[in-house]
C-alpha cells in the first residue's frame, strides 16, 4: 500500500532548479535512502515530504491524500502527526533533559507523559541517561535521545538527515541497528545521505543529481 | 590576515555588531546628554534664580561711626550719594560678565494732590553705554528683570527706549487707587525741589511697600530731589558660585587668606569677591549681599547640583552595566566560533585581541553616534526646560569616550575568561 | 493542572533556570531598567517637596497685617495661623516696631520672638548669639557701626513718654514727671538697659533696626499692644498658599493675609523649571534605558532562533512558541521589575538623604507601574524577536549556520 507519492515535484529557487519533475512512490514499511552528493536536491525533497517546504509545482500525496494545497496550520498538524524528524546536528534544547527533550514532542502533538517517555529512551537503550543535559551526553547519545522523540507519537514515517554525519563509527552502528528495529517493527524510514554504508543497509536506493532521480533500485544485499 | 579576519567578522556578523553599536550608542547618548546637562545646569538655575531679584546692593561707603556716642547734636541724617558715573565700573570689573542685571534707585518723598508719597527713580529697560580707557562697555539693564514678580495689573513695562523724554511712571496699585488714577492718565508731582508732570505708564501688584510708591525714570527723580547726576543706592543681580569653605573664611576677612587661596577666591564668582571687586572699582561705594537672596541661591544650586549629580551617576550606572552586560553575552554568544579558532590553532592571546579589537572598534563608532544622539538631547532639555542651549563641554566628550571603551573592556573580562577557558572539543560536540 | 500545563512550567522554569549565565544578562537588563525607572520616579515625584522646602530658606512667604488701623493680638494672629497645616507651618514671627531713641538720635526698635525668627528668617547672618531671653538685644550691622557697638556692650534705650490728661499715671507711678519748657507738655523719661547678644547681617534694612523682645519693647513703651506684622514661613506652592489665605481673609476680619509675591511667584518660577529638568530628564533617560532593555532582550531571544525553528519542526503552532517565549519573558520582567523597584527605592532614598537629608517619601504605586512597564518592555522586546522567528522557515533554521 502506498504511504508517500511525489508526482512531478519541482521546486525552483530564481532561476535555479533544486528538484526538476521528480516522482518517487513510497510504499507503506519501506526502507528508503535517498542518496547524492551536496547540491542534489537531496534537502530539499526531505523539507517537500515533511511539509517544512511547499513544491513549485507538482503534488504530494500522503495516504492517498494530496497535501500540496493544505493551509500552513494544517500542515503542520499533519507533520507533526504522522513525521518524526532526526537531524544530523541533533537539535535537542539544550537546558531540558533528554527525558524532557523528548516529552516536548509529546507536548506539540497531545499530552506529555513522563513514563511513556521514558519507554521511548528506554528503547534507544538510554533509560540511565534520562536526567542529563544534552551537554552531559556524547553525540551517539544524543542521537539516540534524537531518534526516541522522534519515535515517541508513534508516526507512520521517520525522516532522518544524516542521522550518522557527526557520528563516529560504533555510534553510527548503534543508530543503525535502531533503524533496522524499527524497520522490523514496520516503521516506515526515509533516510537522507552521502554515506554509502548507510545507504547499503536500506530496502532500496534512491539517487538523485542536479534535481533528477538518476536510480532507484532495491537493494540487493538487504537482509530481511 | 588579522584585518581580513576583523572586516570579515564586521561583515559576517553585522547584524550583531550594530546591535552593540547602538546599544553603545545609547548609553553614550545618556552619559553626553546627562554630564552635559548636570555640568550646565549651575549656570542654567542661576539665572532661572535671578527671579528672585537682585543680591547684591551697593550703597554709599559712610564710614559715620559716630567718634562721641554722647556729644552728637540732633540733627537731620544727610543723605549719602553716589554718582551716577560709578554704574559703569560694574562692567569693568573681572567678573563683570556674571553681573546679569543691574539698577540705581533713588528715593525722595514727594506729594501727589496733597499725599505724601515715596517716588522712586531707577532704570526700567535701560540701554547704558560707559567709555572707560578707549574701551566701549554697554548693557541694556534695569529693574524689567529685578522685579520677575511683579504683576502689571494695568498698562504695560516702561519700554524707555521707545519713549520720548523721561516724564513717565509706574505706581504700585495701592498709590494707583488712592490717587484714583489708571494708566495713561498724568499726575502732578511736587517737591521741595521742583515740580513734574509725568505720565503713568503701568500699574503694578508687587505684594511688599513698593506698592505705596511711585516709580519713575532716574532723571526725574534726580530733578525733584535735587540730586543730579547721583543715585543712592544700586541693586545688583550676579550669578554666583554657592558659598564654600574658602568664601566664609573669606568674608570674614579678604587680608587673612593665603596667596593661592585669595587668587582662587577672587577669581571664583563668589558674591562675597564679587562685592569686593566691586569695593575696589568704586572706593567710594560699599557692596553688601543681600543675604536672603545670596543664601537662599547657594542653597538651591548646591542641592540641584548635587540631585544632577547624582541622577547622572544613576544614569551612568545604568548606562555602563547596559553596555558591559550586552557585550558579554554576544561574545559569549560566539563561542563555537572562537572554539573553532582555537580547534584550528589560534592561541588565546590572539582570538582575545581579535575579540577585543572588533568589540572596541563597534564601541567607538557606537560612541561617536551616541555623542551626537546625547548633544540632540541635551539640546532638547536645554531647550524645553530653560528655552537656551546646554553648553557641551570638551570635558564630558572625553569622559563619555574613556567610560565607553573602560565599560567596553570590563564587560569583555567575563567573555576573556571563557575563551580562555574554552576547549574546542567540548563546545563542537556540545550541541549547538 | 494537566499534564501539559505541568510540562509548559517545566519547559519555562528549564530556561530560566539551566541557562542561568543568558537569564542572569537579560535579568540584569531589566533589572537596570526598572531600578533606573522607580528610582527616578520616586525622585521626580519627591523633588517638588523636598526642593519647595529648600525653598523655605528665602523666609516667610506670608505676611499677615492689620486689616484697620489696630493692631493683631496673640489670639488672633493664632487663629489666623492655624489655617495651616502644622506639616507645613515653617513659623511665624511676630513684629512691633516702635520709634525710640539711642544717645538723642532716633531708632527704630522691633520687639519679635526670639525663637522663632530663624524659621521665618534662615538668612539672618548673627555674630555673636541670638538674644535668650529679656534684657538682650540684637543690633542690626549699619546701626552698630553707627554706634561703635559690639557684643557685649551695653547701652540703654530712651523713651519720652508724653502724658496728657487720659494717661493712667497709675501704671508709672516710679517716673520723674517733667514739662518741656517750650511746649508745655508734660513727659517721662522711660529707660531700658540693653546687652547687645549679637550683631545682624541681612544685606538689607534689617541692619538699620535694634531688635528686642515684646516684652522688653511693651516695658519700654508701657502699653501693651499687639503686632504690626506677622511673618510666616509655610512650605507650600502658589496656589495651595492661596487658598490658604483666602481661608484666613474669609476668617478673620482683624486681620489681612498676603502672599510676599517676591518670594511665592519666584518660587514657582524657579521650582517649575526644577520639576520639568528632572521631568524631562527622568523622560530621556527612561526611553533610552528601555530601548537599551529591548536591545539586550532582542539578543537574548534572537540566539534561540534555532530553538525556535526545531520546537516549529516539532510540530509546535506558532502561537504556542509565542506564548512559551512571552511567558519566559514575562517572568524575567516581573522578576527584573521587582528587584528593580526595590533597587530603585534604596537608590532614590540614598540620594533624597545624601541632598535633601531626609528619606525619600516611598510610593507603593511606583512598585505596579516598574512592574508593569518592565513586563511590558521585556514583553515587547522578546515578542519582536519571537516573531520574525517563527516567521523564518525552520528547514532553514535548522539546517544551516
Amino acid at each position: 500500500m502506498k504511504l508517500l507519492e511525489l508526482k512531478d515535484v519541482t521546486k525552483r529557487y530564481g532561476s535555479l532548479y533544486a528538484l526538476d519533475k521528480v516522482s518517487l512512490s513510497i510504499d507503506k514499511g519501506e526502507w528508503i535512502a535517498i542518496m547524492g552528493p551536496s547540491g542534489s536536491g537531496k534537502s530539499t525533497m526531505m523539507n517537500i515530504i515533511s511539509c517544512m517546504d511547499r513544491p513549485t509545482e507538482g503534488q504530494v500525496i500522503f495516504n492517498g491524500r494530496d497535501i500540496t494545497k493544505d493551509s500552513r496550520k494544517k500542515l503542520t498538524e499533519f507533520h507533526r502527526d504522522k513525521i518524526g524528524l532526526v537531524f544530523q546536528q541533533f537539535h535537542l534544547i539544550n537546558y531540558l533533559n533528554a527525558v524532557e527533550n523528548v516529552m516536548v514532542a509529546q507536548y506539540y502533538h497531545s499530552m506529555p507523559d513522563e513514563k511513556e517517555a521514558l519507554e521511548a529512551l528506554e528503547r534507544v537503550g538510554l533509560k540511565d541517561r534520562a536526567k542529563h543535559l544534552p551537554s552531559q551526553l556524547s553525540g551517539g547519545e544524543q542521537q539516540r535521545v534524537c531518534i526516541a522523540r522522534a519515535l515517541i507519537n508513534s508516526p507512520e514515517l521517520i525522516l532522518a538527515d544524516e542521522p550518522t554525519g557527526n557520528l563516529d563509527e560504533a555510534n553510527e552502528n548503534i543508530v543503525l541497528d535502531l533503524f533496522r528495529q524499527l524497520h522490523k517493527e514496520g516503521t516506515s524510514l526515509i533516510v537522507v545521505t552521502h554515506d554509502p554504508e548507510v545507504g547499503e543497509v536500506a530496502e532500496r536506493v534512491v539517487r538523485l543529481e542536479h534535481g533528477k532521480i538518476i536510480s532507484d533500485k532495491k537493494n540487493n544485499q538487504f537482509s530481511e | 590576515m588579522f584585518f581580513r579576519m576583523i572586516t570579515g567578522a564586521f561583515r559576517r556578523q553585522w547584524k550583531k555588531m550594530l546591535m552593540i553599536a547602538l546599544t553603545v550608542a545609547l548609553g553614550a547618548s545618556i552619559a553626553t546628554a546627562m554630564l552635559n546637562v548636570m555640568l550646565d545646569v549651575g549656570d542654567k538655575i542661576n539665572e532661572e534664580l535671578k527671579a528672585y531679584g537682585s543680591n547684591i546692593t551697593v550703597v554709599p561707603n559712610s564710614q559715620a561711626v559716630m567718634s562721641d556716642l554722647y556729644a552728637v547734636e540732633e540733627t537731620e541724617t544727610k543723605d549719602e550719594f553716589l554718582k551716577e558715573e560709578t554704574l559703569g565700573e560694574f562692567l569693568t570689573i573681572f567678573w563683570a560678565n556674571n553681573i546679569t542685571d543691574f539698577a540705581p534707585v533713588l528715593d525722595t518723598s514727594v506729594n501727589v494732590n496733597g499725599n505724601d508719597i515715596q517716588l522712586i527713580g531707577t532704570w526700567f529697560d535701560h540701554h547704558f553705554e560707559f567709555k572707560k580707557k578707549g574701551t566701549v562697555y554697554q548693557r541694556d539693564t534695569g529693574i524689567i528683570n529685578l522685579r520677575s514678580w511683579w504683576d502689571i495689573t494695568d498698562g504695560k513695562w516702561m519700554d524707555e527706549a521707545k519713549l520720548s523724554g523721561d516724564q513717565y511712571a509706574m505706581t504700585g496699585r495701592k498709590t494707583a487707587d488712592m490717587l484714583g488714577v489708571s494708566a495713561g492718565d498724568r499726575i502732578t508731582v511736587k517737591s521741595s525741589k521742583g515740580t513734574e508732570e509725568l505720565e503713568i505708564v503701568g500699574i503694578f501688584e508687587s505684594g511688599d511697600d513698593e506698592e505705596d510708591c511711585i516709580f519713575t525714570t532716574l532723571s526725574v527723580a534726580q530733578r525733584l530731589s535735587g540730586a543730579e547726576g547721583k543715585y543712592k543706592k544700586a541693586e545688583v543681580s550676579a550669578i554666583t558660585s554657592p558659598d564654600d569653605e574658602l568664601a566664609v573664611k573669606a568674608a570674614k576677612n579678604p587680608d587673612l587668606l593665603s596667596g593661592d587661596e585669595y587668587d582662587l577666591w577672587y577669581c571664583t564668582a563668589y558674591v562675597s569677591s564679587i562685592c569686593f571687586q566691586i569695593q575696589e572699582a568704586i572706593p567710594e561705594a560699599s557692596a553688601r549681599a543681600v543675604r536672603q537672596i545670596a543664601d537662599s541661591e547657594g542653597k538651591i544650586l548646591e542641592k540641584t547640583e548635587l540631585l544632577m549629580a547624582l541622577i547622572t551617576l544613576m544614569s551612568l550606572i545604568g548606562a555602563t552595566l547596559g553596555i558591559s552586560n550586552l557585550v558579554t553575552s554576544s561574545v559569549m554568544e560566539r563561542s563555537a566560533e572562537l572554539a573553532l579558532m582555537k580547534a584550528v590553532g589560534a592561541k588565546n592571546g590572539q582570538i582575545t585581541f581579535l575579540v577585543l579589537t572588533e568589540i572596541v572598534l563597534t564601541s567607538i563608532l557606537g560612541a561617536a553616534a551616541g555623542y551626537f544622539m546625547g548633544y540632540a538631547f541635551a539640546q532638547v532639555i536645554g531647550q524645553s526646560v530653560f528655552s537656551s542651549a546646554i553648553e557641551m563641554s570638551g570635558m564630558a566628550a572625553f569622559l563619555v569616550m574613556v567610560l565607553i571603551i573602560a565599560v567596553t573592556l570590563v564587560g569583555s573580562i567575563p567573555a576573556v575568561r571563557m575563551i580562555l577557558r574554552l576547549r574546542p572539543s567540548e563546545v563542537l560536540h556540545g550541541g549547538h | 493542572m494537566n499534564k501539559k500545563q505541568r510540562m509548559f512550567l517545566r519547559m519555562v522554569l528549564a530556561s530560566l533556570l539551566r541557562r542561568r549565565s543568558r537569564m542572569i544578562v537579560a535579568l540584569l537588563a531589566i533589572v537596570v531598567g526598572a531600578t533606573i525607572l522607580s528610582g527616578l520616579g520616586l525622585i521626580y515625584y519627591d523633588v517638588p517637596r523636598q526642593m519647595s522646602a529648600q525653598f523655605r530658606s528665602y523666609g516667610a512667604n506670608v505676611i499677615l497685617t492689620p486689616s484697620d488701623d489696630s493692631y493683631m493680638n496673640s489670639i488672633s494672629i493664632k487663629n489666623a495661623v492655624s489655617v495651616f497645616p502644622s506639616d507645613k507651618l515653617e513659623g511665624y514671627t511676630p513684629y512691633r516696631y516702635e520709634n525710640s531713641k539711642l544717645n538723642n538720635l532716633p531708632v527704630t526698635l522691633a520687639g519679635t520672638d526670639f525663637s522663632s525668627v530663624l524659621k521665618t528668617s534662615p538668612y539672618w547672618h548673627i555674630s555673636g548669639d541670638l538674644p535668650d531671653g529679656n534684657g538682650k538685644t540684637l543690633v542690626g550691622k549699619k546701626l552698630a557701626e553707627k554706634f561703635g557697638l559690639t557684643v557685649g556692650d551695653g547701652f540703654s534705650m530712651l523713651n519720652s513718654f508724653q502724658i496728657t490728661d487720659n494717661t493712667d499715671t497709675s501704671a508709672l507711678p516710679d517716673y520723674e514727671i517733667y514739662t518741656d519748657p517750650k511746649t508745655g507738655e508734660k513727659f517721662c523719661d522711660h529707660t531700658l538697659d540693653l546687652k547687645v547678644s549679637g550683631i545682624l547681617e541681612t544685606g538689607g534694612s534689617e541692619e538699620d533696626y535694634i531688635y528686642v523682645t515684646l516684652d522688653d519693647l511693651s516695658d519700654l513703651m508701657l502699653s501693651e499692644r499687639g503686632c504690626d506684622i506677622v511673618e510666616v514661613s509655610v512650605a507650600a506652592r502658589e496656589d495651595e498658599l492661596k487658598s490658604y489665605l483666602d481661608e484666613i481673609n474669609k476668617r478673620s476680619d482683624t486681620l489681612s493675609a498676603k502672599p510676599v509675591k517676591r518670594v511665592t511667584a519666584s518660587e514657582s518660577t524657579v521650582l517649575s523649571k526644577l520639576e520639568s529638568l528632572v521631568l524631562i530628564v527622568t523622560a530621556v533617560v527612561l526611553a533610552l534605558t528601555m530601548i537599551c532593555v529591548a536591545t539586550t532582550m532582542m539578543a537574548v531571544i534572537a540566539e534561540r532562533r534555532r530553538e525556535i525553528g526545531l520546537r516549529k519542526a516539532l510540530g509546535a503552532l506558532d502561537s504556542s512558541i509565542v506564548i512559551e517565549f512571552l511567558s519566559e519573558g514575562l517572568v524575567l520582567g516581573a522578576a527584573g521589575g521587582i528587584i528593580g523597584s526595590v533597587l530603585g527605592y534604596l537608590f532614590a532614598d540614598a540620594v533624597s538623604m545624601n541632598v535633601f537629608s531626609s528619606s525619600i517619601t516611598f510610593r507603593p504605586l511606583l512598585i505596579p507601574v516598574a512592574i508593569i512597564a518592565s513586563v511590558t518592555v521585556t514583553g515587547l522586546a522578546c515578542l519582536i524577536p519571537i516573531r520574525s522567528a517563527v516567521d523564518v522557515d525552520p528547514a532553514l533554521v535548522l539546517k544551516g549556520e
